[in-house]
């Protein structure tokens, strides 16, 4: 769909690129959200946010802790409905949650009935994939996660790491052309957490997906992304944008690290996170 | 020390695996002595039981005496009549136990769908669930009649509030995140139920099975105190009558044994439906 068209189309909001090329996969603006609180008072808890996501793009959204990045990543992915604004997808605002996208938490939430195998096959299961297709995608996932020899274990059995290579695994499966990850690896430890990133980078980019990362973790955001946006307390708002460009493989989370740029990213970040 | 102690490297192996052979160990030997001070207890106690009726202290006709049950026990297998109340019984209870389970698990996973109806229905559910299902056993017995049925609607009623609001309960206890997670999947509210809900709440209805097949053989007794013509509850309700303590005692100790049982069926069943709970193992 062309920009000039998406513009007439139910809301009269599109999003706008500048070359006329194809609209972004995703699109805030001025999204709102408050939730009702007692006695008639509404707690706003997202005030105003607008960006947009690129095709093949990762960018993470940074805040302090408590500031609503979880509500704008459940209200962007349409489980909770926005206060205000709105969220297209391709340009076109949706009702509920949009086809196509794939979605991950802090918590791996696999189901402990099923096995890492199972868990994988859900999604595809829900949008009732043909079971050969389906088991063919599940294998060739965990493969490239590592986990072949443990496709038959039960949750219970694994680590916490394999347990969220599962959960990237599932996210996956359904071959989704945005992800939206919550926090989805800091409850791991450090050397687990840089592969995992490796991974879901490799993951990411090597197949022209985006990805929408909230964190609060601001290293991982800076070695992981091509933008990074800061939120401020709550209410929240975007405070400030920075492009990430560093001169490396962009796979490698430690190289990025060890670049000069990486720790004035890291400085100038964390100096407007305004941690109280 | 052996002669494996001149090689530091193999020490720290050795001693290690002493220490995990030393750990395995020892919870055996605990449950060893636990076992062995359970049999004593019960030893001692049946002794002071058997003593005290034996010397007249307490009288032998009102208590019984462990003999005397003994005895009993033996005449009710020597006679049969032992097997034939454990069939009938048993039957009535698993019946009623399957009837109650099915009709509660049902209406209470899928009042999970309507929040709207669940609520109606809540005041209803409490107050059924607060009569003392002895209290409706006159009724059942008209409506059911005398024989095999009436039982089993006594047992059904004792055990299906209880499966209703444990189900219920399980299936709102979903972790809302796992909702949101197939809901991002694209899943619709049957897809969400028959994925996620029942699945979910398959730990609970599992804790309430262990429950509740004791409360179906209550029922069940209960239903045989009323009227019956077999079944251990009618040979308990008949040797109280006639004062017959020892042999009431003796349908109490096979009582108990079914219901033992009964329960360790239920148990393996559940580790059997639930491979992915290790903890059961």
């Amino acid at each position: 769909m062309r920009d000039g068209s998406a513009g007439t189309i139910m809301t009269g909001r599109s999003a706008s690129t500048v070359d006329g090329g194809p609209p972004p996969p995703l699109t805030a603006i001025d999204l709102q959200k408050s939730f009702e609180g007692d006695a008639n008072t509404a707690v706003e808890i997202i005030r105003s946010i607008s960006f947009s996501l690129a095709k093949g793009e990762i960018v993470s959204i940074v805040g302090p802790s408590g500031c609503g990045k979880t509500t704008l990543l459940n209200t962007i992915c349409g489980l909770t409905p926005a206060s205000g604004g709105a969220v297209l997808w391709y340009g076109r605002e949706l009702n509920g949650v949009p086809p196509r996208v794939g979605y991950m938490l802090q918590k791996d939430l696999l189901f402990p009935w099923r096995t890492a195998l199972d868990n994988v096959l859900l999604g595809l299961e829900v949008k009732g994939i043909e079971k050969r297709i389906r088991r063919d995608r599940a294998h060739e996932l965990l493969h490239r996660l590592g986990l072949d020899q443990f496709e038959g274990f039960y949750p219970s059995a694994l680590s916490g790491g394999m347990r969220q290579r599962v959960a990237l695994a599932r996210t996956l499966a359904p071959n989704p052309e945005v992800l939206l990850l919550d926090e989805p690896f800091s409850a791991l430890d450090f050397q687990t957490k840089i592969l995992i990133e490796r991974d879901t980078v490799r993951l990411v980019r090597g197949e022209g997906r985006s990805l929408l990362l909230i964190t609060h973790d601001v290293e991982e955001a800076v070695s992981m992304s091509d933008r990074v946006l800061v939120l401020s307390h709550r209410p929240c708002k975007i405070v400030a944008e920075h492009r990430i460009d560093l001169p490396i493989d962009r796979t490698d989370m430690i190289e990025a690290r060890e670049t000069p740029q990486f720790s004035r990213y890291v400085k100038s970040i964390w100096t407007q996170l305004d941690i109280r | 020390m052996s002669d494996t102690s001149t090689s530091p490297a193999v020490l720290p192996w050795r001693s290690q695996q002493k220490a995990a052979a030393h750990t395995r160990w020892l919870p055996r030997r605990e449950t060893l002595q636990i076992l062995s001070c359970q049999l004593l207890l019960a030893a001692g106690l049946l002794a002071i039981w058997q003593w005290a009726t034996g010397s007249a202290a307490v009288n032998a006709f009102l208590f019984g005496s462990p003999a005397a049950i003994w005895a009993s026990l033996e005449a009710m297998v020597r006679d049969g009549s032992v097997w034939t109340d454990i069939a009938v019984t048993g039957a009535e209870t698993l019946a009623g136990f399957a009837l109650g389970n099915i009709l509660g698990t049902a209406i209470g996973l899928s009042l999970w769908y309507s929040r709207f109806i669940s609520r109606v229905l809540q005041p209803f559910i409490l107050a059924l669930g607060s009569i003392p299902m002895i209290s409706v056993a006159p009724i059942v017995i008209i409506w059911f009649g005398t024989d095999f049925s009436s039982k089993v609607a006594m047992a059904t009623l004792s055990v299906v509030v209880v499966s209703l609001v444990i189900s219920y309960k399980g299936a709102m206890g979903v972790d809302p995140d796992q909702i949101n997670l197939m809901r991002a999947l694209g899943a619709r509210k049957p897809q969400i139920f028959r994925y996620l809900v029942v699945h979910s709440a398959l730990t609970d209805i599992f804790a309430g099975l262990k429950m509740t097949v004791g409360f179906a053989l209550v029922g069940a007794i209960v239903g045989e105190f009323m009227t019956s013509t077999n079944g251990l509850g009618h040979a308990i309700f008949k040797a109280g009558s006639l004062y017959i303590i020892s042999k009431v005692f003796a349908e109490l100790a096979v009582t108990v044994a079914l219901s033992l049982i009964l329960a360790s069926i239920v148990a393996r069943v559940e580790r059997w439906l639930l491979p992915w709970r290790h903890d059961l193992k």
